[in-house]
């Protein structure tokens, strides 16, 4: 077996990937400061209170209400169907969901009509107390004010609070998709395009075109031994924002390692197609940091894209790395299966369709 | 001499490398121009000549490294643009600078060339053939440049081959590395293995090679032992200004620095 030259080679570039510690500085450790750091700042403590209201009396009233809600600081507002907004919540989107009830509202359309003494039911996320309470006590007052305005401060308006269970979800959810997306950027883009560009440059590529070795088998050991160390990358920072910071995982483990591969399939071949173009390492570096540098931040990574200008939303959908982290994050945050995310897969697949006949066109031995 | 593979045949040829014809250029250079030759079974055929004279093209030509324009060479049979892999599965190459995998041991680099041509091979005698035995868990980057070359000998014999290509194999070795390569070039040949080779020294194409070609201009200008070279010219009237005395600055050089290797 050891002598088959396609293992051969492979095991031995996996031996000299862990003995280049440029390599395993740039590939394991840096990405795992980078979520340890991101991990401990946790952005989303600072958010705001994320609230759903279900209105099932579309009255003037409940417009009233949402009205003023969305007036209120602090309070993120979204309206939607009862089990949108449930779902929303269990999956950590909201922090609270109220529910207005079809006889919210005066008795009668006429000005100065009575309120009917009614509840409100008010669902928040059981393991998010804090948020909650804000929220809950955001919603009391906004209510105490509206029974105020109407009724001259007595009270008939209640709050029944409902705890529910939920995933809680912070800001270690959606950065631990977004780093294991630029880690395997970084590692298909670099390794592949300073490894190769060196070999070419001394002479290590002719003197293996002095053998009988078949350039398939250099390229599959290559890209396989690359593979591997993407996979191994992604179960390390899943496990760090896992056991360390408490991060989310619904998915499949499995469906999340494939859409790894795949991101690392697209990146190696754009890898190759910068070695391909670049004589020396010089130029290599420039090209593989334009191709990065817009996507690590701009595709999602450590900020939401909703803050970007709408033009460049648009743009950055289209991304490699975009397709790669909202596939992962759909995952791990979601639960979503590959079926689900199958946009995220085909943006991905029509990336490395498009990578590797660039690589094809440009790569050289010598 | 247009045709000088044909002067001085000896009886009995077996040749195992037929070079016909062989053409290649480069945007404005005719590196090549129509070279032809024959190496037998067992011989130690040298290419001479000046820098650019075509001799590492043509040599790369045979390897089944570069392709030709025109023109046809075979080893052992086998035609090179054809069936580049057959031929490069029994020859061994050493380049005139090589290099290999970083992060590899000089030992594991010699396996994993090995297993290239699906063999399993044993490092320590192919490492003490050129005396980097005790340098095994060295890396390749780490190498003297004298030490570098003999490494990318050994690596040219990882499969056992029945030809030898050395592009300038003693350019930058001292007096003692350049003398145990001349003796371990001897004992491939009494092993029968075939060896060509280029070289700017001439003292060196004298003392080891059965027949030498000097190329020019990408031709080969005349073809022959070294001994019948010598003679046609002093048979032309040639005379050196100065008799050559009984030993050279070499051979005190040897004398007083000994024969044996200095890095190790």
């Amino acid at each position: 077996m050891l002598t088959n030259p396609a293992i051969y080679l492979t095991w031995m570039s996996i031996r000299m990937w862990l003995r280049d510690r440029a390599a395993l500085f740039w590939t394991f450790f840096l990405p795992m400061v980078i979520m340890i750091i991101f991990g401990l700042l946790n952005f989303g403590a600072l958010g705001n209170v994320d609230l759903g209201i279900v209105d099932r009396a579309q009255n003037e009233a409940s417009e009233r209400f949402i009205e003023q809600a969305r007036r209120t600081e602090s309070l993120r507002i979204t309206t939607g169907h009862e089990a949108d907004e449930l779902d929303s919540l269990a999956n950590g989107r909201r922090d609270l969901v109220i529910i207005l009830p079809e006889n919210f509202g005066p008795d009668s359309d006429s000005p100065g009509a009575q309120w009917r003494p009614l509840s409100i039911r008010v669902l928040y996320h059981a393991s998010r107390p804090a948020e909650s309470q804000v929220g809950l006590s955001l919603v009391q007052s906004g209510i105490d004010e509206m029974n105020f305005a109407l009724t001259g401060a007595q009270r008939i308006v209640t709050l029944e609070p409902e705890a529910v269970a939920a995933r809680d979800l912070g800001y270690i959810d959606f950065l631990m998709p977004g780093v294991i997306g630029m880690a395997i950027m970084q590692l298909g883009l670099f390794s592949v395009a300073f490894s190769f560009v060196t070999m070419k440059r001394e002479g290590v590529l002719r003197r293996l075109l002095a053998t009988p070795l078949n350039p398939a088998t250099l390229l599959s050991a290559q890209v396989v031994t690359r593979l591997i160390v993407v996979l191994l990358q992604t179960l390390i920072l899943a496990a760090i924002a896992v056991f360390i910071f408490r991060a989310e995982f619904a998915g499949n483990f499995f469906a999340v390692l494939l859409a790894a591969a795949l991101g690392g399939a697209v990146f190696l071949a754009l890898g190759f197609a910068v070695s391909g173009w670049a004589r020396t390492e010089q130029q290599a570096a420039p090209l593989a940091n334009i191709v990065s540098l817009p996507m690590m931040f701009l595709s999602g990574v450590f900020f939401p894209r909703d803050v970007l200008p709408g033009i460049l939303q648009t743009v950055t959908d289209y991304f490699p790395l975009t397709f790669l982290v909202e596939a992962i994050r759909g995952m791990t945050v979601q639960g979503d299966s590959i079926i689900t995310q199958w946009p995220n897969f085909l943006g991905m697949a029509v990336w490395f369709v498009l990578a590797f006949i660039i690589a094809n066109r440009t790569f050289r031995w010598e | 001499m247009t045709t000088p593979h044909h002067q001085n045949v000896p009886n009995g040829r077996n040749p195992i490398i037929t070079v016909a014809e062989l053409r290649k250029r480069y945007a404005d250079v005719q590196a090549v121009d129509g070279v032809s030759f024959t190496v037998d079974k067992g011989e130690v055929f040298a290419i001479l000549g000046p820098n650019g004279s075509g001799k590492t093209t043509t040599i790369e030509i045979i390897e089944g490294m570069r392709a030709a324009d025109s023109g046809t060479a075979t080893i052992a049979g086998i035609d090179v643009s054809r069936n580049p892999r057959a031929v490069k599965q029994i020859i061994g190459v050493q380049l005139q600078s090589s290099a290999f995998f970083e992060h590899l041991q000089l030992h594991e680099i010699l396996k994993m060339l090995g297993s290239i041509y699906r063999l399993k091979v044993d490092p320590e005698p192919l490492l003490n053939t050129v005396d980097l035995w005790e340098r095994r868990s060295a890396s390749f980057r780490t190498l003297s440049g004298g030490q570098k070359q003999r490494f990318a000998i050994a690596a040219a014999l990882v499969n056992d081959p029945a030809v030898i290509f050395l592009d300038e194999p003693t350019t930058g070795l001292d007096p003692q590395a350049r003398h145990l390569m001349w003796e371990t070039i001897q004992d491939w040949k009494s092993q029968g293995r075939t060896i060509v080779l280029t070289t700017h020294y001439m003292e060196e194409a004298e003392e080891l090679c059965d027949r030498v070609a000097v190329m020019d201009s990408g031709r080969i200008i005349t073809l022959d032992t070294p001994n019948a070279l010598i003679d046609a010219l002093l048979a032309r009237g040639f005379h050196r200004q100065h008799q050559v005395r009984p030993a050279t600055l070499e051979d005190v050089f040897l004398d007083l620095t000994g024969r044996s290797l200095r890095e190790l």
